[in-house]
Parts: C-alpha cells; structure tokens; sequence
C-alpha cells in the first residue's frame, strides 16, 4: 500500500486542485443560508412511530454513534486475546497508543479511587465530541441535501390573513450530470420587487422627459422673450404679445409633451423588458411562491395562491416559480444545541453522581452549609458560598453547550463562508477546523473530568482541618 | 426608511455590539498564555503541567467570548 502511493500522492493532491478548479467554474458558489436550529426534513421523514420530524443534526448524530460502535466493534476484535504484548500495528496501535496517552494524562488529573468512572466519562465524551466536529470536515456535510423552496408564511395583523414572504434563496439550476443545484449567480428577486422596480422605471421616465420638455419651454421662451426685446421697445406690448405666444406654447406643448413621455415610458418599458430577458437567460427567473413546507402554526388558506408541489420537478416550470435553498442531509451534530445541551446535562448528572458515590449524603452539604451558621459570626457567608456553588453547577451546563455550540457553528460558518469567498483553496480553514474540532473535544472531556475530580474531593474537612491548625 | 430595512439595520448593529464582549475573552486569553510561556521559560520541566493549565484557563475564557457570539448569531438568524 505505501509503496504503491508514494510519489504519487502529488499527483492526486494536482487531480484534486484540477477537479476543484472544475467545480468552482461549473457550479458557481452560492452565499451560504444561515439557520441556527436544526433543519427539519420534509414531511413524511418521521423518526418511526411518532409525529416527531427527523432533523439533519440527527442523522450526523446517528452517524456518530455508528462510527463509534464501529470503532469499538474494531477495537474489540483487533485486541489480543491471550494478553500478549505484541501490539497488532496499524490503527489499532494509534488508538492504543492515544488512549495510553489519554488515560496517563487523566490520571494525572483524577488519578484516584473513582479514576475507571472519571476517565470511562472522559473516552466517551471525547470521542463522541471529537467524531461530530470532525464531520464538518467531510465534503458534502453541509451542502448535499433536499433543494428546497424557501419560503415563510407569516400572520399579517393588519389584513389578517397569511402572507408569503419570499426575499431569500436563489434559482434552481441544472448542471453538469442534471445534478440541480442552487444558482449563486441570480439573487431570487419577488414580484412585488420587480412590479416596484417596474414603476420606478416608469416614474424616472416620466420624470426625465418631464424635465427635459420644461428645459426646452423654457428656452424657447427665453429666445422669443429676448427676439421681442429687440424688435419692440415697449414693455408693456412686450409682455401682452409673451402672454399670447405663452398659451400657444402651452397648447402645442401639450402635445409635444404626452409623445415625449409616451417615447421615454417605451424606452423605459424596453429597457427593462431586455433587463428581465437578461436575467432569463442567466437561468434567473420570477413568480408566485406558496408551498407547504414549514408547519408549526396554522395551515393557511391557500385557494387563491398558486401550489407548488413539495420536490417539483427541477426542470418543469413550477421550479421557475419559486426562491430555493439547499436543505442539507447531514449537518454537523455539534451545531445544534440539542445535542450539545444533552451532553452538558449528561456532564451535570455524572458529576453529581459520582459526587455522592463518593461522599454520600454528605455532599449536599457543598451546597445547603448551615454547619456554622451559629457557630461562627460569619456562618452566613457559608451558606451564600453554599448556593452560589448550586447555581455555579447549574451554570456549568450552559457553559459545556453554549461553548462547544458556538465553537462549532462559527467553524461551520466559516467553511462555508471561505468555500464561497475562495472556492478552489478553503483548506487551509478545514486545517483550522480540525484543530478546533480536536480542542473542544479534550476541553469538554477534560472539563468534565476535572468537575468529577472536584466532586469526589470534600472541602469540609480542609477546612476543619484549617481551622484545628490555626487554633 | 422601510420597516425591513429597520429591522436589518437593528439586527447588524445589535449583533455588532453583542460582539464586544469577545474583547474581554480575548484579553484573557493573552494574560493566561502570555503567563503561561513565561511559566514555561522558566520552568521547561513543567511544559507539560502548565500547558494542560493553559488550555483550560484559554477554554475559560474562550467560553465568554462563544456566549458573545452565541447572543449574536441568535440576533442574526434566530429573531426574524
């Protein structure tokens, strides 16, 4: 195998930049649609016997677990049975490797009694974190998916019916393979924006050749009023015959000025007639859209808007009439706070649990501490110590999601945002990101290791022991 | 001025100025490591120890510049 690739890797590494090259200039790059939560697949992908809608970030999430039972399963079966010290090479020894390396540093860390639970939290933690960061890395998470029609119907409290607002997505286009794709090139422009820029059109025309027609009124008059001037002295026959020529010249002008503004409204109409037939040809079109996507609030009435079926054909004329966005298969299952909020409350639970493994009953007292409150003159402080710690574990659980959430998404954004900016090399962020994924993994894993280590310690006896010293 | 661009133009400024508290995660962040490789000049020993410490200190700190971001990534996608 490695003979076999060497010198040869460059080759690929050229092949690869070339079919880069290729697909930037075949598909153009699309400004990426930003969505917090999970992103629901369409109707009729239900998780089996319930109503409730399978997101993309769970089916990263499933894939996660596969990979890691796969792992294990590997792991498993690569170990030597008999005990023997011969490691078997390959894979295995780098994840035994690693997983020395872990357990030693973990030890040094919570190296005690509970250390088997403390570090079995570790592993896990970690190599569920780590797997669902490094998904991001992979080509296709995060842009393969359902091509959707983006739109939203909101409630309008002043007309009190359903509205359809359409101002995002992009055009349908086929590519290269009939694979469709989402059309970078043409923002997606509605028919009450293009109506509007229609009367814009309309009323600039209207306005210029106005000002035009005044201009040349103004100058006639001008000439006649300085003709007269010089012919008769008089002002007073000067102004009678200004008055006279003046409704003449509003009379004729009249006339002049309806052809004007009907040539420039033509020209207008025409310029952008050949604005929209432009934009045509770049596969941009505009038109109603309705569809049944999103749910969550009352079903709209929709008798007097066009329906677009769910997954029109990309090529039938439906698919024309509609903004699009991608709907991704897989998205990474850290973005989601679900995920992340579930891991932080497992981390909360298994520090409480191996707190009271270890201390019992008494660990409560690291919370409710009414020991001195009437001993000592300042027994007070210790019970707002006490809950200050509760809300603190609680604020843990925020603190685990919200990291590892925000780190990952703002990875996320930023792949997309470099694949778009610079669509042949965005690796060098890809680099970034699988170091970021790495971190957040050990941090998480790490963090609740050392919480679980501070559990297990009791504080009460220091300082009783604190105290005996100091007497 | 539109009400829609009223409320693009609310949510770029909100999201802008939810941003300045990663100021404070930055600062952290460069008196932890900065201690740190000071501890590890004089100390090269203990890399291993101090860089564990750092990381996690760095991770601290990280955390309140990400709950910055957090607050404005909902301003940008999640309000509507």
């Amino acid at each position: 195998m490695n003979s076999f690739w060497n010198g040869k890797r460059r080759f690929v590494a050229l092949l690869m930049f070339l079919a880069g090259v290729f697909v930037a200039l075949e598909v153009p790059p699309v400004i990426p649609f930003i969505q917090l939560p999970g992103e629901k697949f369409p109707e009729g992908y239900n998780i089996p016997f319930t109503d409730i809608r399978v997101t993309n970030t769970m089916v990263a999430a499933l894939i996660v677990w596969i990979i890691l039972l796969l792992l294990i399963a590997y792991i498993a079966r690569r170990r030597p049975k008999d005990g023997s010290e011969v490691p078997p090479g390959g894979f295995y020894n780098m994840f035994e490797a690693l997983f020395e390396g872990l357990m030693g540093f973990i030890g040094g860390i919570a190296g005690g009694r509970h250390f088997r639970l403390i570090f079995s939290m570790f592993m896990t933690i970690f190599l569920v974190v780590l797997i669902a960061n490094w998904m991001e890395l992979i080509p296709g998470v995060d842009t393969v998916g359902f091509i959707h029609p983006h739109v939203k119907e909101k409630y309008d409290a002043d007309s009190g019916e359903y509205k359809v607002i359409t101002t995002d997505g992009y055009e349908i286009y086929q590519g290269f393979l009939g694979i469709s794709y989402v059309n970078g090139q043409c923002d997606w422009i509605s028919p009450a924006d293009e109506a509007a820029a229609d009367q814009a059109a309309l009323l600039a025309a209207d306005e210029a050749a106005l000002a035009a027609e005044q201009d040349q009124l103004e100058k006639a008059a001008y000439a006649r009023y300085q003709a007269k001037h010089d012919d008769h002295g008089e002002d007073d026959h000067a102004d009678e015959a200004a008055a006279d020529e003046h409704a003449d010249d509003e009379h004729s002008g009249d006339a002049a000025d309806t052809d004007a503004v009907a040539a420039a409204r033509q020209e207008a109409l025409d310029a952008r007639t050949a604005e929209k037939q432009a934009r045509r040809d770049r596969g941009c079109y505009t038109g109603v859209a309705t569809s049944s996507w999103e749910d969550g609030y009352v079903e709209p009435d929709k008798s007097e808007k066009k329906l677009i079926p769910l997954h029109p054909d990309p090529s039938s004329e439906d698919a024309k009439l509609v903004p699009w966005v991608v709907l991704p298969f897989v998205r990474v299952a850290s973005t989601d706070l679900n995920m992340t909020l579930t891991l932080g409350i497992i981390a909360f639970v298994m520090i409480q649990y191996v707190g009271f493994k270890a201390l019992g009953i008494g660990y409560l007292t690291k919370f409710f501490n009414f020991s001195t409150l009437f001993k000592s003159p300042l027994g007070g402080i210790d019970v707002a110590v006490g809950l200050l710690e509760l809300i603190g574990d609680f604020a843990k659980i925020l603190s685990f999601s919200f990291r590892l959430l925000g780190n990952i998404f703002a990875g996320s954004i930023v792949l997309f945002v470099m694949s778009f900016l610079v669509p042949i090399l965005p690796w060098p962020f890809f680099i970034l990101e699988f170091f970021v994924g790495v971190i957040q993994a050990m941090v998480f894993g790490l963090l609740t290791a050392i919480f679980m280590q501070l559990a297990t310690v009791s504080h009460h006896h220091d300082d009783e022991h604190d105290d005996a010293d100091a007497h | 001025m539109d009400p829609q661009s009223t409320i693009i133009m609310g949510k770029a400024i909100g999201a802008g100025l939810a941003m300045i508290g990663a100021a404070g995660g930055g600062i952290g962040i460069g008196i932890s490591v900065g201690g740190a490789v000071m501890a590890m000049g004089r100390n090269p020993d203990h890399t291993a120890t101090i860089q564990t410490n750092m990381i996690l200190g760095v991770a601290f700190a990280e955390a309140v510049a990400i709950y910055a971001l957090v607050v404005s990534l909902i301003i940008l996608f999640v309000l509507s």
